[in-house]
């Protein structure tokens, strides 16, 4: 393949299916609270000698509908490869995973700029187990192993090495966390996700370097960003770029060499004789068709078109799977303009500095379409609907009665409000005067004063419209 | 002249033998046996006079009721030490149980021990055992070999005096090829017929769990309870199981039969040739008919491909034997790596090392395509030669093995090489998954010869139909 860019990103995403069993035996995969290490184990997930893999068929199903999801071409069957090489974590000494004939190839998934990145393949396989070490990585003069990860279904999404940035990088592990989402595969609480990723600038030829192990989309981007400039410098100060696997040590913010790469890997592979082709009828895969839900782009465009939001506000509250929930539920209720305005921007700064997600988020759509539908109809003011968001978040309540008891209803009341300016005028000479001077600021001075006596139930707006009558007087 | 295991079965049912009483009689037999020709790797005295004994008190109506069962190393069994012959699972005791060592004892079977084996099942006269293992001698004469794998297996069969059945495996021969030297019938079912599950695994595409007794009708027996279709070996068929012993004794009229040629070729023991025809002759007495056939490329090609497939499974199954989870375990000094390398080097004997060197070289990137896909292929093509003949004739038959059982003087002079062709007739019916069946065809010079009978996938049937008129009185 021959390059021109500047820089060339290629990625492989490893996705914890969220199934109930680990991929080959009935042991749980997911882990309990309490659980001690090598506890979730089996004869099977441990390699015991005459054990024998059975293949979970909900994991094939999830991973189809990735396939799907992506627009891979499926495999017409479904077959399993031993990798084999030694390493601690491995029970067996070799993975099952796929190697000749992965279950989905040639995907693609576009950016918001609408560049698309190429997916050269979707595969299956099983997690190795989990090395502990006790005293931290490279402290420890021993490597504990837990084989409660051992076999949990993993699926495996490579990229063409399409990618230019580290911002496209970032941008397309979130789009397919987005998918993964709405496809129920995955679960960010339980599951692990985790990212590989090959880079190399032509200032060095494009040599490869691989960074193994990266988890969450910011420290994809750091990640990146750190080794560009390690191998620009490297290249400007008249270095050599050689081909390597490298880490990712987050907290120092750093890559750091794992072990150089002199020939490909050699693992040998042979198909797993333990485990029979699979057959993918189309049957199967139009059933899991029909079951897909909606994803994100799809309803960014569906929101822009019947609800005539933003794109902007469409493409973030789209993105986000509970945030499209909740939107779509609050837009039958009150506008669905207002109810995106508020959720896109409102709530997510609320919940942002709460420090709360959507799995801990208290409050449901009535408690939204509640406060929504006040505000709609103007029977509390903006700035009261944002003071109870904040307190909802904290601990939901009636949104009805809360404002019947505590009197937070908007003075709509003209008389009131007229009554209170021409108080206000009195009582503030000085700032009358300026005002008549033509001091703005004079003006806002008294509007505020109106607000305090209203505590803040009266529309700005026709507190100004009121004050001004009155000053004009 | 002795009593037949379902006679035993019968008179257990019926109260007329006392489990208990029969089983001590039975341990204290293979004890002296033992001691002399080597067929237990491990006796398991304790749980043989448990299940006695809840036999007794519960009465049982089982097929097997009371049967001494031997089970090869390389099957565990639950509780008692199961190393598959193999220095480096010294220690292992299995947390659960085969298969078909649970359908046996379901049936009231009675385990008694684990028969010696090749290491791994990697020989064709029962010589190549693990470090520290003792060579089982042939029961006929103990200056010579039992053949193997399942070398214990067949010897027990013949030496003992109590109604038993073996449960062997077979690789590329390791059933029939032991039951040959031994003067015993021994059955290799096809190719998922039996489940595999908690068989230690050779080749996993070709390894084959089957009965070997000294009366047909009991092999017949065997099959039954063992076979059918196993949930937790994903290879396992989901055949139907017929009722084999009542094919015994049925009209040989009719019969086909395709004398392969090659097989009586210049590397033959003229006494074996002799006795296999002299059995022809008389299935054809019995109103079969014969006609000679070639199989070209099972001759050709069959030990190459069968020698490439089986070590490259084989150097994957063994990976996981290292020193860590189960079997041996030492001081860990240094790394990884070379504590794996330390434990492999000093517990794997000569033959399992070749093999893993020569199934590691085969599925290595770069000659992968010319010897582990080729053979694969060429695997394929020796199924459709059988599968031609299988549309005009019933059963295909040769000899077993090309010689009568040779002394290990003889054997300490056999290169590998020759050491392998002692397979010639065995492996291509197992490359191709077809049932086959020992016949002991009679004596000559004092050692028995065994003539081989091949059937169709799925028609054991036929094979004990043609076994009949050489079953014991």
């Amino acid at each position: 393949m021959s390059f021109s860019t500047e820089t060339v990103i290629g990625m492989e995403i490893h996705a914890e299916l969220k199934t109930k069993t680990k991929l080959f035996c009935s042991c749980s995969r997911e882990a309990n609270e309490f659980e001690k290490p090598n506890t979730r184990t089996c004869p099977v997930c441990l390699g015991h000698p005459g054990s024998k893999p059975v293949l979970n068929r909900k994991a094939v199903e999830y991973a189809i509908r990735v396939c799907l999801a992506t627009g891979c071409a499926i495999s017409p069957a479904l077959i399993f490869s031993r990798k084999s090489y030694f390493y601690p974590d491995l029970a067996k000494n070799y993975q099952i995973s796929q190697y000749e004939q992965p279950l989905g190839t040639k995907g693609s998934l576009s950016l918001d700029s609408g560049k698309e990145i190429g997916i050269t393949r979707v595969h299956m396989e099983e997690d190795p187990a989990s090395l502990v070490h006790p005293a931290g990585v490279g402290g420890s003069s021993s490597v504990l192993v837990d084989y409660n990860r051992s076999g949990n279904p993993l699926c495996e999404i490579v990229t063409e090495p399409d990618l230019e940035t580290p911002d496209e990088a970032r941008e397309f592990l979130k789009k397919l966390t987005s998918i993964l989402n709405y496809l129920d595969v995955f679960d960010a609480d339980s599951c692990i996700i985790k990212a590989d990723a090959n880079i190399s600038i032509k200032g060095s030829g494009y040599t490869r370097v691989e960074i193994k192990n990266i988890t969450g989309y910011k420290e994809v981007e750091r990640a990146l960003r750190y080794e560009i400039t390690r191998q620009r410098q490297e290249v400007s100060s008249g270095g050599r770029i050689i081909q390597e696997t490298r880490g990712w040590d987050a907290d120092k913010g750093l890559t750091f060499r794992m072990r150089t790469k002199e020939t490909e890997d050699d693992y040998g592979y042979i198909i797993d004789p333990d485990l029979t082709a699979t057959a993918i009828s189309a049957p199967w895969v139009r059933r899991i068709k029909e079951g897909l839900p909606e994803l994100a782009h799809e309803k960014e465009t569906r929101y822009v078109l019947e609800h005539k939001i933003s794109i902007e506000d469409a493409r973030v509250i789209a993105a986000e799977k509970d945030l499209a929930r909740l939107f779509e539920k609050v837009a039958e209720k009150v506008s669905p303009i207002l109810a995106a305005r508020w959720l896109r921007r409102e709530l997510v700064r609320v919940m942002n500095y709460s420090k709360i997600d959507f799995s801990g988020l208290k409050i449901d759509e009535k408690h939204l379409s509640d406060l929504l539908t006040l505000v709609e109809q103007k029977r509390i003011t903006e700035k009261t609907a944002q003071k109870l968001m904040e307190q909802l978040i904290k601990e939901p309540f009636d949104v009805h009665e809360h404002v019947e008891k505590n009197g937070l209803a908007s003075v709509n009341d003209d008389g009131a409000i007229e009554e209170a300016c021409s108080q206000t005028i009195n009582a503030n000479p000085q700032a009358v005067s300026e005002y008549k001077a033509g001091s703005e600021k004079a003006l806002n001075f008294l509007i505020g004063q109106v607000m305090r006596q209203t505590k803040g139930k009266a529309d700005p707006k026709i507190i100004r419209e009121k004050m001004l009558a009155g000053l004009d007087h | 002249m002795t009593m037949r295991a379902s006679e035993l079965a019968g008179g257990v049912r019926d109260g007329s033998i006392d489990p208990v009483e029969h089983t001590e009689k039975v341990l204290e037999e293979i004890e002296r046996i033992d001691k002399d020709y080597h067929y237990l790797n491990t006796i398991c005295a304790d749980r043989a006079r448990k299940a006695a004994s809840d036999l007794k008190k519960g009465g049982s109506k089982g097929r097997l009721a009371g049967i001494p069962l031997s089970i090869k190393d390389s099957i565990v069994v639950k509780g008692v030490e199961s190393t598959g012959g193999s220095a480096i699972l010294k220690g292992y005791v299995p947390v659960f149980n085969a298969t078909c060592v649970e359908r046996g004892e379901k049936e009231g079977a009675i385990v008694i021990g684990k028969t010696s084996q090749d290491e791994f099942g990697f020989g064709a006269f029962a010589v190549n055992v693990g470090k520290g293992f003792r060579i089982p001698k042939n029961p006929i004469d103990p200056t010579r070999a039992t053949g193997g794998s399942s070398g214990g297996a067949a010897g027990l069969a013949k030496k003992a005096s109590f109604p038993t059945i073996s449960y062997g495996e077979s690789t590329g021969g390791s059933i029939v090829n032991p039951a040959s030297f031994c003067d015993v019938f021994g059955l290799c079912p096809t190719y998922g017929r039996v489940s595999r599950y908690g068989l230690i695994d050779y080749g996993n595409s070709l390894d084959k769990v089957g009965p070997i007794s000294r009366y047909l009708s009991d092999v017949a027996l065997g099959l039954e309870v063992m076979a059918g279709h196993d949930a937790k070996d994903s290879t396992s068929a989901d055949a139907p199981v017929e009722e084999f012993s009542s094919s015994i004794g049925k009209d040989l009229r009719g019969l086909r039969i395709g004398v392969i040629k090659e097989s009586f070729g210049e590397g033959t023991e003229e006494d074996v040739k002799d006795a296999v025809w002299t059995g022809i002759k008389r299935l054809e007495g019995e109103g079969a008919r014969y006609e000679e056939v070639n199989t070209p490329l099972a001759f050709e090609f069959g030990i190459p491909a069968y020698y490439i497939i089986g070590t490259s499974e084989a150097s994957t199954n063994l990976a996981k034997y290292c020193g860590m989870r189960y079997g041996v375990q030492e001081e860990t000094a240094d790394g990884f790596n070379e504590y794996f390398t330390r434990i492999r080097s000093e517990n794997l004997g000569d033959e399992a090392k070749r093999r893993v060197m020569l199934g590691t070289f085969a599925r290595m990137s770069g000659v992968r395509d010319a010897y582990y896909l080729k053979a694969a292929k060429v695997r394929t093509k020796i199924i459709e030669e059988y599968k031609s003949l299988f549309k005009r004739f019933d059963i295909l038959v040769s000899p077993t093995v090309p010689y009568k059982p040779p002394t290990f003087d003889e054997i300490g002079r056999l290169t590998p090489l020759q050491h392998y062709m002692a397979d010639v007739m065995t492996v291509s019916p197992n490359l191709a998954g077809l049932p086959h069946l020992n016949i002991p065809a009679g004596m000559k010079k004092g050692l028995p010869v065994g003539m081989m009978a091949i059937a169709d996938h799925w028609k054991e049937s036929e094979l004990f139909r043609a076994g009949a008129p050489f079953e014991r009185p």
